[in-house]
């Protein structure tokens, strides 16, 4: 359908619209207008992806400026669902008339795409970059087009001497139609794709494009300011940032970076006895300045920086590590410098600077060649024309510590630790660089693109993101789910049938009268509810305490009377074994169970729609282990700089991962599903009000504080009369519009405007309420209305 | 005195409850342990003389009639249909959420559905299998005598509630039984299901697809949830499926299984079926049935083979000749030729008849009844659209349920060579619309 949000027209590939996406499109064009950032929650299941698809393109064909659209989103398969809506949107806009070239296309990394007869096969991302490298690197293929026999990709070759633009028209491509035009066109799809990116209409790729300083580097440099980027299921963005600068180093890895070290100074040596130029020639660029050497063809740059583009400095690289001996030696100094620090017996933490202090006082590294570390080594690399470079992976690793440890003193944090976990007894020392501020990796994307916008479905509560993102939103909202019927009953279960409050907190959580509780819980759901339960738990560790606990009381064996159960595991294969058998239990009428950990593999990116999960039990609140040293740094970085209290912050965590878990219940309108809470404090407001508003719009107070028993007969009832027929004509008007719906409440809402212009009471009345409405909102307490 | 030592007990009972209520005013649900339930009080007026009855049968009337209103458009329809009733004998049929069991409900319905099925499908036959322990048992036999049925339902051994059901079993059993059942009959499997799981041998996918290949149909009435597989089953071979909310939705899920269902299959031509219409013999002494072996004192004899059988409609056992009676078959025909619904009449036209054309029940006076009341209820009388006779609304629903002929309309004066309305009707259709057993 077509219609105009203000000036305008929007092209919405669906006869309907949900009223929801209607007036998340309107937001959407206020953040756009507005050229600012815009945090945007909208319950799963209710078309995000294509309402923000159809209103960017029509935004972007319809205004001269022609903004960029940027997508990021998590993981293949969601890359893939938007790029399938996205080519969809534009075959609607083709046949309404339009004539308009888009050019869309998705980009993953080579594992996926590349089409070389032997190097397809590998099975790990590093060893398909490092062999492509051999094969594209411009050494090599200088070094071919002189004659040498030397391999090279003749996928690439072709591109090579291609013109892109003339020979792959405007269209969206799917990472399947890419590599298909590669297949027809005999040409890279990969290095096609990262070729487009620079003309392209619309891109979607995945975060870490964006957000790893050494990947977006390579790849998100030549974007216009003017782009729009999209962060979808972003409500775990803060987690990526800090996880992308943030590195671990193990035994393991030092004694792999000094056998490359020695690797290093025996490919120098061998240069040297060669009589090759090339390490004076690099020396003596060296001494004019870093910028010269970066005129290399990107594509050859093996190792990225890890720190961020503003952060790098732009000057010469110190005289002490200019020639390559030097700064393999200098390497070799700080690398056991590292061991001797794993060498620890105790905790220890320490922040960036006494790190340096330290090092300095034992082995004279001074700061600034630190910095330069990464830099160098990668220039080193590509002097040297090393092979396999996915073999110089842990040198790799601790050249970016010590550019990272030396560039950033705030923010970050040295945690040595002498066992990997608290329950280790073989002493396995792990030294953690831990980046606490997740508003470092993003900010230069906020502060280079006029308009992010960050959305998911459980984003709640709206005003954390800004604040721990540290920037500035223009737009925040969220969004209720209008339903005609009430399609999923949340529940919070208080406590058992014997009326003992339950809760997951730790001086109770193993109390056999909880554990027994919980056990009631899921036995007795099973009796009554058909196909799937998913339940979730805190952690690993308490799901397997409890299940031994249920296993000795016997419980498990009641409850394998009505459901066959599965458990996930930390070990992905195993989980995916029982994911697949689950979904076959639950097709074939059996029923079953899957436990699961609140925080894994399955309560993300993994949906248990209609029979695959028609109740979902959330088991305690899965806060954080708080007694992780970094998350207590980060509790105190957050607190001193972003004025979050601790106690606010756990909460917001923990309860945005409930959320994310029950959530995977509801994909849709048509879905049904319970979602039971079973933990006492649930029931408090301060829990509830951090939930996504549409939850918390269902929780009742019929609702909130139930037993076990109380909560069954409720569930029994919904489950009855949601399995009666559901008519779509019932739905039309309320909770899906047709284009007369949408006019008539663009027609209702310009006279309500009118209206309030037209009465100067009404607007002091307004006023008065707005800022209520403000200072309520400060609070955290109230959500924003919609107005519509 | 009293009053004050109920305004003395203490109030702040409910600061013990740790919620907040402040979003009380703007929910009004209630409680949860106050079932939501009409407010019947809500819908009733009062008439002038401060009585609630007119009212309230107005009410029982329109739930009556809303039963009523069906497609009454002749459709090729299979009127003989074999039918197999699945019944879950497993221990979720203890489950006391249906008054007074689940089991004992099922049988309670079952047996009128038995007597109403073969009252409105009188060439038809049923069998019924039970499922319990992961096994499936037949706990009667296709048969068109519902005295069979009933008896084997009463039996105790069938009651005992065990383990878990076995769809597949189940399934397959009445697969097994009914791929012999002659092309022009309909086969239908119908069912009841209390169990949210099912443990089954194999692939039940399979057993669904060996289903659709034999053109079997599948219903489920579920009395708990609603099951996926159950659902999938009913999808795939064309079935129902319904969830029962309560006893009576329970029933009349079950009861509309009894009209015939459809014929989907685009078969064109339409097919002669051999019937014989035994006689009934009378004997002084006892002979051998051909059906049981038995000795009995007289029964039907097969015009082709004059063997002797208990009772009909069956099929002789011994020629394969279906046997039925002309007034049986003459029964069925109702269906492919049903009653024109009858059309309620509003206030304002209510004045041109004073009582129902069958019962001569007289009908309430609109001239005598207030504006307001006459806004609340209906004129409670019913027009048939072919004779323009109004009935009330018992007659209404005997004539559609039991009649199955307008009195209004077989009463005119015969025209064109004195055929019922109804059989003008069957006149007036292509021979390709009437049913397969014409």
């Amino acid at each position: 359908m077509l219609f105009h949000i203000d000036d305008l027209p929007v092209y919405f590939p669906y006869e309907r619209i949900y009223p929801e996406q209607y007036a998340y499109m309107c937001s959407l064009k206020q953040a756009l207008d507005a050229q600012g950032h815009g945090v945007l929650e909208m319950p799963s299941g209710t078309g995000k992806t294509v309402s923000l698809l159809s209103l960017i393109i029509s935004y972007q064909q319809f205004y001269p400026e022609k903004r960029k659209l940027i997508y990021c989103s998590r993981t293949v398969p969601e890359i893939e669902k938007a790029l399938a809506e996205l080519k969809r949107l534009v075959e609607y806009r083709k046949s309404c008339g339009l004539q308009e070239s888009i050019l869309g296309l998705g980009l993953t990394s080579r594992r996926n795409l590349c089409l070389h007869p032997s190097v397809s096969k590998e099975k790990k991302g590093k060893v398909v970059d490092a062999r492509c490298r051999n094969l594209t690197a411009s050494w090599v293929r200088e070094a071919a087009a002189a004659g040498q026999d030397i391999e090279t990709c003749s996928f690439y070759e072709e591109l090579e001497s291609l013109d892109l633009r003339e020979t792959v028209p405007d269209a969206i491509y799917t990472l399947d139609d890419i590599k298909e035009m590669g297949k027809t066109k005999k040409i890279c799809p990969y290095y096609m794709a990262r070729r487009m990116i620079g003309y392209a209409n619309v891109v979607i790729y995945s975060y870490h494009y964006m957000l790893d300083p050494k990947i977006a580097d390579l790849i998100s440099k030549e974007l216009s300011k003017e782009s729009i980027v999209v962060f979808d299921e972003a409500h775990n963005i803060d987690n990526v940032c800090i996880d992308s600068l943030s590195l671990d180093i193990m035994r393991p890895t030092l004694e792999a970076s000094s056998r490359s070290i020695t690797q290093l100074s025996e490919s120098i040596e061998k240069m040297k006895q060669e009589g090759s130029e090339k390490l004076k020639s690099e020396y003596e660029r060296l001494v004019q300045g870093l910028q010269d050497t970066m005129q290399a063809r990107s594509d050859d740059l093996v190792m990225a920086n890890p720190a961020l583009p503003d952060d790098l400095l732009q000057e010469a690289v110190p005289g002490n590590i200019r020639k390559a001996e030097h700064f393999v030696a200098f390497l070799k100094r700080f690398n056991e410098y590292l061991k001797t620090r794993l060498r620890v017996l105790n905790v220890t933490a320490e922040t960036p600077q006494s790190f340096l202090q330290h090092l300095k006082e034992i082995t004279f590294i001074e700061r600034k060649p630190l910095q330069f570390c990464a830099e160098r080594l990668s220039l080193l690399c590509r002097t040297l024309e090393l092979q396999n470079m996915d073999e110089y992976q842990s040198l790799e690793k601790v050249a970016a510590l010590a550019t990272l440890v030396a560039t950033y003193d705030k923010g970050f944090m040295l945690v040595l630790e002498p066992y990997e976990n608290d329950n280790a007894t073989v002493p396995n020392p792990i030294l953690r660089f831990a980046c606490l501020d997740a508003a470092i990796a993003i900010k230069p994307v906020f502060d280079r693109f006029s308009s992010v916008i960050i959305t998911s479905g459980t984003l709640s509560p709206l005003d954390m993101y800004p604040k721990i993102l540290s920037f500035e939103a223009v737009v925040q909202e969220s969004y209720p789910m209008t339903l005609t019927r009430n399609c999923f009953l949340p529940m919070v279960i208080t406590r058992g049938s014997d009326q003992v409050a339950i809760s997951s907190k730790f001086e109770v959580r193993n109390d056999p009268a909880v554990v027994r509780n919980f056990g009631n819980i899921l036995i007795e759901f099973g009796k009554i509810v058909p196909d799937g339960i998913v339940a979730f738990f805190p952690s690993y560790l308490y799901m397997e305490s409890i299940i031994a606990m249920w296993h000795e009381m016997g419980m498990l064996t009641e409850a394998w009377k009505s459901k066959l159960i599965f458990v996930e595991t930390p070990d992905s294969a195993e989980t995916s074994i029982a994911l697949d058998n689950y979904r076959r239990a639950c097709e074939n009428g059996r029923g079953a169970i899957l436990l699961a950990v609140a925080r894994g593999k399955v309560s993300e990116g993994i949906d248990f729609d209609h029979h695959y999960g028609r109740a979902v039990v959330m088991f305690g609140i899965p806060y954080q282990y708080t007694e992780s040293r970094i998350l207590k740094a980060r509790l105190e970085f957050l607190r001193d700089e972003h004025r979050v209290r601790e106690n606010d912050f756990l909460t917001f965590d923990a309860l945005r991962h409930a959320a994310q878990c029950l959530g995977r219940v509801l994909r849709g309108k048509t879905d049904y599903g319970l979602m039971v809470f079973a933990d006492r404090r649930y029931a408090r407001q301060d829990k509830r009000s951090k939930l996504p508003r549409w939850i918390n719009q269902y929780i009742t107070d019929t609702s909130v504080n139930l037993s076990t028993d109380m909560g069954i007969a409720i569930a029994k009832k919904f489950l009855r009369s949601m399995a009666q027929p559901l008519e779509t004509q019932a739905q039309l008007g309320v909770s899906l519009w047709s284009l007369e719906d949408v006019l008539a409440k663009q027609r209702a809402q310009r006279e309500k405007m009118e209206r309030a212009a037209a009465g100067s009471h009404h607007v002091q009345y307004g006023a008065a309420e707005a800022a209520k409405l403000a200072q309520d909102r400060a609070s955290g307490r109230v959500y924003m209305d919609v107005s519509l | 005195m009293a009053t004050n030592g109920r305004r003395n007990v203490p109030e702040d009972d409910e600061d013990f409850i740790d919620v907040d209520d402040s979003s009380l005013q703007t929910n009004q649900a209630n409680y949860a342990w106050e079932e939501e339930y009409k407010r019947s009080w809500d819908v009733l007026q009062e008439d002038e003389h401060g009585s609630l009855a007119g009212v309230v049968n107005s009410l029982q009337q329109a739930a009556k009639r809303k039963r009523l209103l069906r497609d009454t458009d002749p459709i090729q329809r299979g009127i003989i249909r074999h039918l197999f009733i699945v019944i879950d004998l497993s221990g979720a049929m203890q489950e006391k959420d249906l008054r007074p069991s689940r089991l004992s409900l099922t049988f309670t319905y079952l047996e009128a559905f038995i007597a109403e099925f073969f009252d409105q499908n009188p060439i038809s036959q049923i069998g019924l299998i039970g499922t319990k322990d992961g096994l499936a048992e037949k706990l009667s036999d296709l048969s068109g005598n519902p005295t069979d049925h009933i008896r084997a339902l009463k039996l105790k051994k069938f009651q005992e509630l065990n383990g878990e059901p076995s769809l597949q079993n189940a399934l397959e059993l009445a697969r097994s039984s009914l791929i012999h059942v002659p092309a022009h009959g309909s086969r239908e499997i119908l069912v009841i299901m209390g169990s949210l799981t099912t443990t089954d041998p194999g692939n039940i996918h399979d057993t669904i697809a060996q289903l659709v290949k034999d053109n079997i149909r599948a219903s489920v009435i579920a009395l708990a949830a609603e099951v996926q597989v159950l659902k999938f089953l009913t999808l795939q071979t064309k079935g129902t499926f319904g969830v029962a909310m309560n006893e009576g939705h329970y029933r009349d899920l079950l009861f509309e299984v009894i009209p015939p269902t459809a014929v989907t299959t685009t078969k064109a031509a339409s097919n002669l079926v051999q019937m014989g219409f035994p006689s009934r013999s009378n004997e002084s002494a006892a002979t051998l049935c051909a059906c049981h072996n038995r000795l009995t004192l007289g029964g039907y004899i097969c015009p082709r083979c004059n063997s002797k059988l208990c009772d009909i409609p069956t099929e002789c056992d011994i020629c394969t000749l279906t046997l039925v009676s002309s007034p049986l078959l003459a029964r069925s025909y109702h269906h492919l030729f049903p009653v024109e619904n009858f059309v309620e009449v509003a206030w304002k036209d209510a004045t041109s008849t004073t009582a129902c054309f069958s019962c001569q029940k007289s009908f309430p006076n609109p001239h005598k009844i207030s504006p307001q009341l006459q806004a609340t209820t209906d004129a409670g009388r019913y027009q048939c659209k072919l004779c323009d006779k109004t009935f009330c609304a018992d007659c209404d629903l005997f004539i559609h349920d039991v009649l199955h002929n307008c009195p209004g309309c077989l009463s005119r004066p015969r025209k064109q060579g004195g055929m019922t309305p109804s059989l003008t009707q069957a006149a007036r259709l292509p021979s390709s619309k009437l049913g397969k057993t014409s």
